[in-house]
């Protein structure tokens, strides 16, 4: 690893202040563990690297009145995977982040870090496409909000400018009757990165589907609906055979390519298997 | 070598499991390996690898790396007058003089006061290339006209196939005069296989393939050199013999042997990576011309992209039988990929493929093909695991074609001792048939059937087994047993210690000498004090070294009887050691303490000679050793998803010197086997790039991924071993390729024939209905 200088700021306003002063060669660190990998392998260079750890905040999970949920871009996958209030309303996302890596892994990885890594096999970004969650940035100019769906623009590119920061994740309410679920396959069963993920959460109002949501990972540059799937499952009553074809129409948006986890083929063939899977979970758990 | 010793009282020696005694200081931390040691002074070397796998080197610019504050020398290979083309080894082409041929190449070296340092000054090298075309696929690197490799004239190395002194008498043949990247080829022949094959009633015909995968010790390799003012120079290596290191060093460096003073350290893991010199005469090299201690530890990166694997094999069989399961004929062609240099044992696959079973007509060619990848090494049983993978899930095919009983028909077939093997030489003394019979008297395979019938949930189970094995390693060895003036005895060898052997060695001191095991040290020396020795490899080192240090301490045994005798005015034939004294038999009182002894040998005007046995025997007889594995699964059809609910390994160990070690060895080797059969590759693009140079992406298994592995331990003495001990480190990497390929046949009805045995290529198997 090459030398850098590091700067560990107090606070969000701090933090986007350094990042404004400090200038193009400068990186933040959560939990490090895609950052120091990156900077082992001299992926990246930087000059300065400014710590997170110090910003309170950014760790915080607060319910906004009684309603959604804000979700703190330094919370970590450990604490997601084992919050009574995420497992409770959010069964998906704490199901991703029961996902990532190992139990040491869990302990440093942060949800902000996983989706700023912009990987498009990021496990919490799907359930969170699929809880139709906002991204709250904060800048020099002040806060804006951008849905997670259109939060990553390209394979480790995303819609923040070097100096903003991501400081929460904010979750609508999903209300009593609906219900999610997140799979991927690896070849290995722990510590190793999907070849395919499909997040699902689907909603229902007098016996039919009210909102389907469907989200892939590892599929495309970037993680992303599946809205044709989505749009045969709403407002009609959810059965095995509607599900088959949500899973085939889910392959509609499916744009893989074959590297070292997986053939384009087999991602294909993934992609249905699981989103057949995770519908069938998320309509359980919504009925039940 | 008599395997009956005749010990005076039972002690405390071998047959007990024992727990290694260095286990609490390596789980702790208090172990320092190579990368621990910092001595004053100390410089951190780094090395600048080429980004390509076929190129020449146009221009280097180092300048700017050398005025960088901190960088204490930036070497190429214009700098290192050792330095010659046609570099026969890997250890010899230190760094790349003006052509890199894999990559991940060394090409320019740099030692800093910090390790960030050394890596600055990487950045500020500038080297231009001329990119080449490259061989990445060894069947495409076999035709005339492919971008050839090694230099034109550069000599095969058979060392390795010397070191595991495993196959002699395998002719070698003259490779085509065009086909510039075959640097070893060889052929084994007996009958009439056309004519044999024509008369068959069932002729299979497949390809199997293994890719390069690592060995995945824990410890990189890492070595730390430093020189004196005289020109002595002392390294501290985490090696896996090291008077090999010191000889490699020594040849690379052009000085003689009694200069080099090798330290093995602990050593976190080899597997046969760490037997060839990789990183040592580079820092060397730094250390000598910056009169500094140099440290060397390669990243995990490096030793992905740049150590040295196991070679891809590809192995096509062609076999004839009677419809009523008499075999007829084997041919075969066996091509291993050898990377860049050549150095891959050959010998091995033939033997086994041709005749581990009893084939009356065979024809079985091996090709040593060289590509631009990292060149290759030992990987436990260099071979067997790839070779049985095609020979076992073959026999397999043909029990099920035939509608035998797959453990019968290989047992009917499978050679016994005296048979000929394709080399000619005999089967030697061999526990095959027991491992086979033994594994086949299992729950889990007599109730195979009810657990296939059980499937359920969309799921498909299974279950498969085979016989694997290794033909046993060979090297002269020494070693000394002194006692103590308190009576405790001192065992040295050389041996490096990478699987819980000084142990066991000392277990059989203690039986051999007659005291109990916690009265017994051993230590293994450096190359400066220690009696030469061979490499840890080749499932040698108790079968051998354990002689040596057997047959010392008889001798101390000897010599403290007869120093005994004459005090205590006794024949020697009537005296015995008991509870630490010599006694005479049958006069309880009459006797003398070991330490009296050993206090005589050391007192000031003494006329009693110092007990110290020595031994340094060479051998003639190997032990063949064997292991049947078993594996129960469930698969996941939709996901390819294979789920291993129990795996049971039984192997012939000879004798049990240290039960619990032994299960070690045998759970260990199982894993690594698993890992081969399940997810391991080391993955090229077609520019012979790594794609996956990464822990996360070349995928050891990990806990959650293996079942309880259970150790079955069959004993069948192998006539020339310690106490009837024979190699246990190698066989149990060897069968669960063909165990699992054999066990997803029985739950998909899928005969897959390349490894990784992955998810990708069941799933896609099963929906292709292959
Ligand atoms: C062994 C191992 C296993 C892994 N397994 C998985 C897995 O199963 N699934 C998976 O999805 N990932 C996995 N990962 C990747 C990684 O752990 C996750 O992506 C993790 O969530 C990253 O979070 P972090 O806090 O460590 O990010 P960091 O490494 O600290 O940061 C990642 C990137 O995000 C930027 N960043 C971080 N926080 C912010 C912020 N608030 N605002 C703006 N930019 C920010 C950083 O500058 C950096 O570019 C694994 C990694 C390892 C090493």
């Amino acid at each position: 690893m090459r030398r850098f200088e590091l700067l560990l700021p107090q606070s969000v306003d701090e933090c986007v202040r350094t990042l404004a002063q400090q200038g193009p060669e400068t990186k933040l660190l959560a939990g490090g563990t895609d950052l120091l990998p990156q900077l082992k392998n001299g992926l990246l260079k930087p000059a300065r690297v400014i710590d997170l750890s110090g910003v309170a905040q950014l760790r915080a999970i607060e319910s906004a009145n009684g309603q959604g949920l804000r979700i703190g871009s330094a919370v970590t996958a450990r604490t997601l995977e084992l919050d009574r209030t995420v497992q409770g309303r959010y069964l998906s996302l704490a199901e991703s982040g029961a996902l990532v890596g190992s139990v040491q892994v869990r302990n440093l990885a942060t949800l902000g870090g996983n989706l700023c890594n912009a990987a498009p096999s990021a496990d919490m970004a799907p359930p969170l496409l699929a809880l139709d969650a906002e991204a709250i940035i904060v800048g020099p100019k002040g806060e804006r909000r951008v849905p997670v769906a259109t939060f990553f623009t390209g394979v480790r590119k995303t819609v923040l400018a070097p100096d903003e920061l991501l400081v929460e994740l904010a979750l609508p309410a999903t209300g009593p009757n609906s219900g999610g679920n997140y799979l991927r396959h690896t070849p290995r069963r722990e510590l190793d990165i999907a070849v395919v993920g499909v997040a699902s959460q689907l909603t229902l109002a007098n016996g039919v589907c009210a909102k389907a949501r469907i989200a892939l990972a590892a599929v495309a540059p970037v993680p992303l609906r599946a809205t044709g799937a989505e749009r045969a499952l709403e407002g009609q009553r959810v059965t095995p055979e509607l599900i088959a074809r949500a899973a085939d129409l889910a392959l509609e948006v499916a744009r893989p390519i074959s590297d070292q986890r997986g053939s384009a083929d087999f991602r294909r063939h993934l992609v249905r298997v699981l989103t057949r899977r995770t519908l069938t979970t998320a309509l359980a758990r919504a009925s039940a | 070598m008599s395997s009956v010793m005749k010990t005076t009282r039972d002690v405390k020696g071998i047959g007990l499991s024992i727990v290694r005694p260095d286990a609490p200081d390596k789980v702790t931390g208090v172990v320092q390996y190579v990368a621990d040691l910092s001595p004053r002074g100390l410089l951190h070397a780094k090395l600048l690898r080429s980004p390509y796998a076929h190129a020449r080197i146009l221009k280097i610019d180092v300048s700017k790396a050398r005025a960088l504050p901190g960088v204490r020398a930036v070497l190429t290979a214009a700098d290192i007058p050792e330095l010659k083309k046609k570099a026969p080894t890997r250890a010899h082409a230190v760094l790349a003089i003006d052509r890199v041929v894999f990559a991940g190449q060394p090409v320019a070296a740099v030692a800093a006061d910090e390790p960030a340092i050394a890596e600055e000054a990487l950045d500020l090298i500038d080297v231009q290339y001329e990119v080449l075309a490259v061989s990445a696929d060894p069947l495409e690197a076999m035709k005339p006209g492919a971008p050839p490799v090694a230099d034109a004239g550069t000599e095969a190395d058979t060392s390795e196939a010397q070191a595991h002194g495993s196959v002699a008498g395998v002719a070698t043949e003259a490779k085509p005069a065009k086909a510039v990247n075959i640097s070893q080829q060889a052929r084994l022949q007996r009958g009439d296989v056309a004519k044999a094959l024509a008369e068959s009633d069932v002729v299979i015909e497949k390809t199997y393939r293994v890719p390069m995968v690592h060995q995945g010790y824990l410890e990189p390799h890492a070595v730390l050199a430093q020189w004196d003012t005289a020109g002595n120079l002392t390294l501290w290596s985490s090696t896996q013999g090291s008077f090999n290191t010191r000889s490699e060093v020594a040849d690379v460096l052009e000085i003689s042997e009694n200069r080099i003073k090798v330290i093995p350290m602990e050593c976190g893991g080899g597997f046969g990576g760490k037997i060839r010199a990789l990183c040592e005469p580079i820092t060397a090299i730094l250390a000598r011309v910056t009169a500094r201690p140099v440290r060397y530890v390669m990243t995990r990166r490096e030793e992905l992209e740049a150590g040295m694997p196991a070679p891809q094999v590809i192995i096509r069989l062609k076999t004839g039988v009677k419809r009523d399961g008499t075999l007829m004929a084997i041919e075969g062609e066996a091509i291993l990929e050898s990377g860049a240099f050549s150095g891959a044992v050959l010998a091995v696959s033939g033997v086994f493929l041709a005749s581990l079973y009893r084939w009356p007509n065979f024809d079985v060619k091996g090709f040593e093909v060289l590509t631009h990848k990292p060149s290759i090494a030992a990987y436990r049983a260099p071979v067997a695991p790839q070779t049985i993978f095609a020979i076992d899930s073959h026999m397999e095919q043909i029990a099920r074609a035939i509608g035998a009983d797959p453990v019968e028909f290989r047992l009917r077939h499978l050679q016994r001792e005296g048979d000929k093997m394709a080399n000619g030489q005999p089967w030697l003394n061999n526990g095959a048939v027991e491992v086979l019979t033994r594994i086949a008297e299992h729950p889990l395979w007599m109730k195979r059937a009810e657990w296939k019938a059980s499937s359920k949930g969309g799921k498909l189970r299974g279950t498969g087994l085979s016989l694997g094995g290794w033909l046993g390693g060979l090297q002269p060895t020494g070693a000394t047993v002194r006692l103590n003036p308190d009576g405790t005895l001192q065992v040295l060898t050389g041996q490096v210690d990478i699987a819980g052997t000084n142990i066991a060695l000392a277990q059989i001191a203690a039986t051999a000498y007659g005291v109990d095991i916690d009265k017994v040290k051993i230590t293994t020396g450096d190359t400066d004090v220690a009696p030469m020795t061979g490499l840890s490899a080749g499932s040698k080192t108790t079968y051998t070294v354990g002689v040596a240090v057997m047959q010392a301490a008889q001798n101390a045994r000897n010599q403290t009887l007869e120093i005994a005798a004459k005090e205590l005015e006794a024949s020697v034939h009537d005296l015995e050691i008991d509870g630490g004294k010599v006694v005479v038999r049958g006069v309880p009182n009459k006797g003398i303490t070991l330490a009296q002894i050993g206090k005589k040998g050391n007192l000031y005007m003494s006329k009693v000679e110092p007990v110290l046995g020595i031994s340094h025997p060479a051998f003639s007889v190997q032990a063949p050793a064997f292991c049947a594995q078993l594996a129960k699964i469930e698969i996941d059809p939709d996901t390819g998803e294979l789920t291993l609910h129990d795996f049971v390994v039984v192997q012939d160990v000879g004798k049990a010197i240290n039960p619990l070690a032994i299960e070690g060895q045998m759970q260990g080797g199982a894993v690594q086997s698993l890992g081969m059969a399940l997810t391991e590759a080391l993955m090229y693009d077609d520019k012979a790039r790594l794609t996956n140079p990464s822990l996360l992406d070349y995928r050891k298994l990990t806990s959650a991924d293996v079942p309880k592995i259970e150790t079955i331990i069959v004993e069948k003495p192998a006539p020339h071993g310690p106490f009837g001990a024979r190699g246990v480190g190698e066989p149990p990497i060897v069968p669960a390729p063909a165990a699992i390929a054999n066990a997803v046949e029985d739950a998909t009805g899928v005969r897959l024939t390349e490894l990784p045995l992955s998810p990708e290529r069941i799933a896609l198997a099963i929906a292709n209905g292959k």
